[in-house]
């Protein structure tokens, strides 16, 4: 299979802090993957690395086999919308549109004019006067536009209501899914990632902690309620990713790799469920300690 | 990029052309007044006459006093010219300093950088515009200041290589403000935020200029000695006029300076009108002697050509450190 992104050990320091540490993963071509982390985790440097704006200060990142940093031949390959979706303010959208058009060796002008139409944003008004949603849908059409194998995506919906957020979304899966484009979404915004990704990455202070298909992550895990557990070897149970315990009663969220003790019961979980217990997996002991509190 | 160049530029550059016709506004016909004061008094001929040894006393004295009224009438103008001392400075801080900084601050660097174009050619562009555009805006202002400033510089009885009348005019304006412009964009490359980088260029610049003038410039040649005696001194000094003294004092018959700084004049035959003996003749003795160290007024091209290509070499360093790094900018 193709591999669109590709990281190796891969991390990014900010003076003596690492942003991203030790991060490897593969993801296929097709299809649209979310990357979840809370704030500071390392998303917008993870897909800063991708998208070649950062030098990986270790490991390595490949797009389609080819070092974005060094080789800005890439860069016609892969679409990016920064956070925030940054444009120039004072540029109308048919002036980005001309803009792009200027700046990419292949660009579908067409295509971004078609969307921005059919999204009635004008064309005669600087961006910098269009709503925060109607900026991000010209981001993503010009990101479009360049018709990239791989498109990254920083928090494309945070600056969106609700049903501008639904409506972006759902523009964007109609888009892909004919064109075969590989999509990185960052976002923090759980519901949004389960309505529209087929894969997941899970980032919490700069590593990795979880990587993989959405039906295979929901499949994979279950909420397991039993006696007070502690920490011995459960049958049927890979790994426990979050254990509450009360009294005399344990609740873990588990994977699960065969027929569970029957001493526990099980429960399906959402995407969500699986998420949170990832992100919640352990603490930073550095800012407890930073802050001189105990442990 | 040539297109993102000049639309992302464009008022800026209508801006700077109509601040250019303001101050042409103000120069043009401040200079027509003087240009034609100085020609219909006929002070040309009359620097000629205090110049050559050969002019009598009653055409110096007379030419003495159209100068000296010119000055007092036209003088205070040469005020306008601490304008052009700033001018390569405000171009460094506002075409300069926020070319990165700018784009980084807002974040379009993402943006721009992103797209087809690497990096490396969008600093080429972009550094290439600014320093054309800033070398057209500084010949003009440059060459514009040497017409204005002619008549004032040589009516005050002035070197053009006086600090001031030498910074702000000829070619040095254009080398002052590609540095200043070079140094802003460097500095918005290391310090991409537009306060910080215009908080360089501003120091940078005035540092290095006060350094350099007060340091390097009287030496970017051997420096020329004259000596000639106090008595009769009218014709030497005369000669002197237009050259760049840079030190000067009087000396006693065994050569050691007895007043630094200053001059002294007797006539011929070092009698004051009483018939006593003139009184520095007195004060510093037999065979005293006015000393200057100087640079001779012919070598003002020479010393505008060296500034200016010390200003351009150094700008050409920083657009070269600004290139390399900008890959590192994130």
């Amino acid at each position: 299979m193709d591999i669109a992104l590709e990281a190796v050990q891969l991390g990014k320091r900010y003076g003596r802090r690492w942003a991203l540490q030790g991060c490897s993963f593969r993801l296929p071509a097709g299809g649209i993957v979310g990357l979840v982390g809370p704030n500071g985790a390392g998303k917008s440097t993870l897909l800063h690395l991708a998208v070649g704006l950062l030098r990986p200060d270790a490991g390595d990142v490949r797009v389609f086999g080819r070092s974005p940093y060094d080789d800005p031949a890439v860069l016609p390959d892969i679409g990016f919308v920064a956070q925030d979706t940054p444009l120039y303010r004072d540029f109308t959208a048919a002036e980005l549109v001309q803009l792009g058009g200027r700046m990419n060796a292949r660009w579908d002008a067409a295509l971004a004019r078609e969307r921005l139409g059919q999204l009635g944003i004008p064309p005669k008004l600087p961006v910098g006067k269009l709503s925060g949603g109607q900026r991000a849908q010209v981001a993503l059409a010009l990101a479009l536009a360049k018709r990239p194998r791989l498109l990254l995506l920083d928090e494309p919906v945070a600056s969106l209501d609700p049903l501008a957020r639904r409506e972006f979304l759902q523009s964007l899966m109609g888009s892909v899914t004919d064109s075969g484009t590989t999509v990185l979404l960052s976002s923090h915004l759980l519901a949004d990632l389960e309505r529209a990704c087929d894969h997941l990455l899970v980032l919490r202070a700069s590593r990795v902690r979880l990587a993989g298909a959405v039906d295979d992550l929901v499949a994979t895990h279950r909420q397991l309620v039993g006696p007070r557990h502690d920490g011995e070897p459960i049958a049927g149970v890979g790994a426990v990713v979050r254990a509450r315990h009360t009294e005399r009663q344990s609740t873990l969220l588990a994977r699960v790799d065969g027929v569970v003790d029957p001493d526990w019961t099980v429960h399906d979980v959402t995407l969500e469920d699986v998420i949170l217990a990832y992100l919640g997996d352990g603490e930073t002991d550095t800012t407890r300690t930073d802050w001189e509190v105990p442990a | 990029m040539m297109w993102l160049t000049w639309r992302q530029h464009r008022r800026q550059v209508l801006v700077t052309g109509a601040a250019l016709l303001v101050l042409a506004a103000l120069m043009v016909p401040t200079g027509l007044m003087t240009r034609n004061a100085y020609a219909d008094k006929g002070l040309a001929e009359c620097v000629g006459v205090l110049t050559s040894a050969q002019s009598t006393p009653d055409r110096a004295e007379a030419c003495n006093r159209a100068l000296h009224q010119f000055s007092d009438q036209f003088g205070s103008l040469s005020m306008l010219g601490v304008l052009f001392l700033v001018l390569p400075l405000v171009v460094g801080l506002f075409w300069g300093a926020p070319l990165v900084a700018r784009e980084v601050e807002q974040g379009t660097h993402r943006f721009a950088w992103t797209q087809g174009v690497s990096r490396r050619r969008w600093a080429l562009v972009k550094f290439g515009f600014v320093a054309v555009v800033t070398t057209v805006v500084a010949v003009v202002y440059g060459l514009g200041m040497s017409w204005w400033a002619a008549p004032l510089t040589q009516a005050a009885e002035q070197s053009r290589f006086d600090v001031f009348f030498f910074d702000m005019q000829g070619a040095v304006p254009i080398g002052y403000t590609l540095f200043a412009v070079a140094l802003g964009v460097c500095a918005g490359v290391f310090w991409p935020r537009m306060m910080s980088a215009m908080a360089v260029t501003l120091g940078g610049f005035v540092g290095l200029r006060i350094v350099l003038t007060v340091l390097a410039r009287p030496h970017y040649l051997p420096q020329e000695t004259r000596t000639f005696p106090i008595a009769g001194a009218t014709a030497d000094l005369s000669a002197s006029f237009g050259d760049w003294i840079v030190e000067k004092g009087i000396r006693d018959a065994s050569g050691t300076m007895v007043l630094s700084g200053a001059q002294a004049n007797c006539p011929p035959d070092a009698s004051e009108p009483g018939g006593a003996t003139c009184r520095p003749l007195v004060e510093f003795g037999d065979g005293a002697y006015n000393w200057q160290l100087y640079q001779p007024a012919d070598r003002f091209w020479l010393f505008q050509a060296i500034e200016t290509g010390i200003f351009v070499a150094l700008a050409a360093l920083l657009l070269y450190l600004a290139a390399r790094r900008i890959r590192r900018v994130a």
